[in-house]
């Protein structure tokens, strides 16, 4: 593989003010779960960094004992990925913090730009204040426009806010998004996406239970399934479609890098982000290996996954 | 030859006698000689009067000019000289900060011979052939793409960027180079019948894939080159003080030695710098406060440190500004906050308590509101009896928000280039005739008692102070529309907006927007009077150039390519 052929994974982490992106986002740093995460902030001073663990800094770099970074977004954002792009060889992925009243989804779109590939609008919730928040004059549709065009809806807070809130919440999320919507606190890889580089295969066993960090508090989560498999080469088309279309219920996120026997000399990639299904050609093929990891929810069955992903052939 | 040296002369005295002076000053409205020393205006009155008092030499170069106070443009950005780098395809005809008159180009293959030229002069096959302009508001139905690009070049990369600077176009020899193509998934980069991407890139996270061609564009306007345009621009004119709202990263010490460095006595323009606060305070509000207070104390007789820009929301024509009810005509949803209304207050007090000047973008009614909360807020807790923050644009401002504005003790820097640029679709599409007749409401401003200021965001709308006030007096639109008689200014209330007005907002009124003593010596130098011609043509009125801390700028020569 030659440097820097793989692109970044970008996700990007909105929600509207006090739905506990900062928190998110330290914890993410603090728990990167063996990835090296390039963090995108306005404002500095909200990251919460033990100065024995900072590696160095200049104006718009922080670089961490742990291999993750953190960068402010400057005057502009291209500016800004064009220093990321820097570090593509040290970091792994890139989170990208929204401003609270910003539109996650259209902020995802700087994932296309050259080395980058968008990976996952999440959207957290307050649910203490989102029903509130929903009616004000002045940002109820920002709130309403930000969880509607989400991928993933995380409702944060969740030991603090009563059952009933929970419920309440969800039931107004049914109503405005279709996106997958799942309660904090949930593992690294559910919320950024699975670490995976084709080299990273051998290190990644089929089939094995995940034991993540929690993130944003409350007590520890069940184990979320990961499961993997490689492929024997190219695959057909129709055999993308048919698998993009059986989803089984609990699958949140899954990436694959592929080739498809139409295009055989280029790398195609799949992607799911909560109810996001997304198939692109980001490449040339780089001679690693088909293969393609999904992350399920704990206690989705395991055969259904095997079943599941052995429609890609 | 030399001259031993002389201590305790005095620096000389110029005499320049003119055909009218109008020094909006109201103690002494007007004269026929201002006698200018050490940079400033030293008497006004008669020209042997002047020589008998105190001394000098006569220069009759003004004899036959008018002069006002320089013009002061309190809203423009410093891309309004180095936007000229690139090549003008625009609708209609500008004239560049060097005098050349760039006709419109008002059908494709205008567009396409303007931009054929441009690729002959450029040697260097590598290097993109950028241009700007670009407005297929004007060819409803028709398609500008990469394939009229690629008439005028299959292996140069060309990147036009389109007058709302959101949206670009770019040729075959551009997308081949960058990858954008058929597997190019993102929005904003539609696609024809055969799959392939058009070659328009629809906002900045597509216009981003031009890759090194993007970058070009949106940096070269960070060049010295610049900022010596935007002072050729000012001084054509008749502008001696602009106000750069935001464009520059002042954290950036580079950024401020630049404007240092380059606005000596030599250059034509002051400038009240406003530092973009929303997007460059890496380590919040407070911390960019203290750099700026620290900061302040480096300003010059030229450039003015120590002011701050915040914005609220975004524009009505673009659909982003934030209306109160019954929002748009066109029914589109509600436009933007770039800031929360509830965070607005926490980010504005740490540079009013520190003593600087904030002025914040609001075009909306809505955010007008929101905006008003928090300087309540914000005045209540730490009030301030003299700050002048300023709201900038204000196009939908109504009368009891302009009384809010009042108690508050805000000023109002009013869009009033709008009515002309972008007022038949106001009427017609984005808020309807009767909600235009209201906006930029400079004469309710007025009645009320908020200070005013209007402008042209130049290079939104060309830098031109009257212009403006043509704007302002007139309100018709290019259909020949009245848009809201009522809102009409006066020629007077229009120079004053444009000197004294502006002047007050910066907190630069004692040392511009008069002709009074102990002033900078900058004045605005025309060929008719704005006093005498008629309102309907005082945007005609030629302008000969500035005078500058006493120093003469003619304008450039103005040619015809």
């Amino acid at each position: 593989m030659t440097p820097g052929s793989v692109r970044l994974p970008l996700t990007v982490i909105g929600g509207y003010l006090g739905a506990g992106k900062t928190t998110l986002l330290n914890h993410l740093l603090a728990n990167p779960d063996g990835q090296r995460i390039a963090v995108l902030v306005n404002d500095f001073g909200e990251i919460d960094i033990d100065g024995r663990l900072l590696d160095s800094a200049t104006d718009h770099v922080l670089r961490l004992a742990n291999g993750c970074i953190c960068c402010s977004v400057a005057d502009n954002f291209a500016e800004t990925l064009e220093t990321v792009r820097g570090f593509a060889e040290c970091i792994d992925r890139v989170v990208v913090e929204v401003s609270g009243v910003g539109q996650p989804h259209k902020v995802s779109q700087w994932g296309h730009s050259p080395g980058f590939s968008p990976d996952g609008v999440v959207v957290l919730v307050d649910p203490l204040s989102i029903l509130n928040r929903a009616v004000d004059p002045y940002v109820g549709d920002t709130v309403v426009a930000q969880v509607a065009q989400a991928d993933l809806v995380v409702i944060s807070r969740t030991d603090l806010a009563s059952v009933d809130e929970l419920e309440a919440t969800e039931a107004w999320l049914d109503g405005v998004t279709g996106a997958t919507v799942l309660r904090a606190p949930l593992p690294t890889a559910v919320l950024l996406g699975p670490a995976f580089r084709p080299l990273d295969l051998d290190h990644f066993p089929p089939a094995r239970k995940v034991n993540h960090g929690s993130v944003a508090g409350g007590p520890q989560h069940a184990d979320h399934v990961t499961i993997s498999r490689r492929l024997d080469g190219p695959i057909s088309r129709p055999s993308i479609e048919t698998w993009a279309q059986s989803r089984p219920g609990g699958v949140v996120r899954a990436k694959g890098l592929v080739r498809v026997n139409d295009r055989p000399n280029d790398r195609t990639v799949l992607q799911i982000c909560g109810s996001s299904t997304m198939v692109s050609v980001d490449g040339p093929w780089d001679d690693g290996e088909d293969a393609v990891v999904a992350i399920a929810l704990p206690g989705t069955p395991r055969a259904a996954l095997v079943k599941w992903l052995n429609l890609l052939r | 030859m030399s001259h031993p040296p002389v201590e305790d002369q005095p620096p000389p005295t110029t005499v320049f006698p003119a055909r009218a002076i109008h020094t909006l000053d109201l103690t002494v409205p007007s004269g026929s000689a201002i006698a200018v020393k050490d940079g400033r205006f030293l008497a006004l009155g008669k020209t042997d009067e002047l020589v008998d008092v105190y001394g000098g030499t006569v220069d009759h170069s003004l004899a036959d000019k008018v002069l006002l106070p320089g013009f002061v443009e309190a809203h423009s950005h410093k891309d309004t000289g180095g936007i000229w780098q690139f090549t003008y395809v625009g609708f209609e005809a500008r004239r560049g900060p060097n005098g050349r008159l760039w006709r419109g180009c008002t059908t494709f293959d205008a567009v396409v011979d303007r931009l054929r030229e441009a690729d002959r002069l450029l040697d260097d096959p590598g290097e993109p052939l950028l241009a700007w302009g670009l407005d297929p508001i004007f060819w409803p139905g028709e398609r500008f793409d990469r394939r009229q690009l690629d008439a005028v070049s299959t292996t140069r990369r060309i990147f036009v960027a389109h007058s709302n600077m959101h949206l670009a176009t770019v040729n075959s020899a551009l997308m081949e180079q960058e990858g954008i193509d058929p597997d190019t998934v993102a929005e904003g980069v539609p696609k024809d019948d055969s799959g392939w991407p058009t070659g328009e890139l629809q906002e900045f996270p597509a216009m981003a894939l031009a890759g090194q061609t993007f970058r070009s564009f949106f940096g070269r306007t960070q060049s010295d080159e610049s900022v010596l345009m935007f002072g050729q621009a000012a001084r054509n004119v008749g502008v001696t003080t602009v106000a750069d709202l935001g464009t520059s990263n002042l954290l950036d010490e580079a950024v401020v030695q630049q404007w240092i460095d380059i606005a000596d006595e030599t250059f034509p323009m002051r400038a009240a710098m406003f530092h973009g606060a929303l997007m460059s305070a890496p380590d919040g509000d407070e911390a960019c406060a203290a750099a700026m207070v620290d900061l302040k104390r480096r300003s010059t007789d030229r450039v003015r440190f120590g002011n701050v820009k915040l914005l609220m929301d975004g524009s009505i024509q673009g659909g982003t500004a934030r209306l109160r009810w019954p929002g748009y005509l066109h029914g589109g949803p509600n436009g933007i906050w770039l800031i929360a209304p509830e965070q607005a207050a926490e980010r504005i007090g740490p540079y009013h308590r520190a003593g600087l000047l904030v002025h914040t973008h609001a075009n909306g009614d809505q955010a007008v509101d929101a905006l008003l909360d928090a300087f309540d807020q914000v005045q209540t807790a730490n009030p301030l009896p003299d700050h002048r923050h300023t709201i900038q644009h204000c196009q939908m401002t109504t009368p009891g928000q302009y009384r809010r504005m009042k108690a508050l003790g805000m000023c109002a820097n009013v869009f009033s280039n709008h009515t002309w640029f972008w007022g038949d679709q106001h009427r017609a599409i984005t808020v309807g005739p009767d909600r235009a007749a209201r906006m930029n409401a400079a004469r309710t401003a007025l009645d009320i008692g908020v200070p005013l200021s209007m402008h042209s965001d130049s290079p939104v709308t060309p830098l031109g102070p009257l212009h403006v006030a043509w704007a302002a007096i007139n309100r018709q639109t290019p259909k020949g529309e009245i848009m809201g008689e009522h809102e009409r200014v006066t020629v007077a209330e229009a120079m004053h907006a444009v000197t004294m007005g502006a002047a007050w907002q910066l907190r630069m009124d004692d040392v511009i927007g008069s002709i009074t003593p102990q002033k900078f010596a900058d004045c605005a130098v025309l060929e008719a009077d704005p006093f005498e011609v008629d309102p309907a043509e005082l945007r005609d009125i030629p302008v000969w150039g500035t005078m500058s801390g006493g120093v003469l700028h003619q304008g450039s020569p103005q040619t015809d390519a």
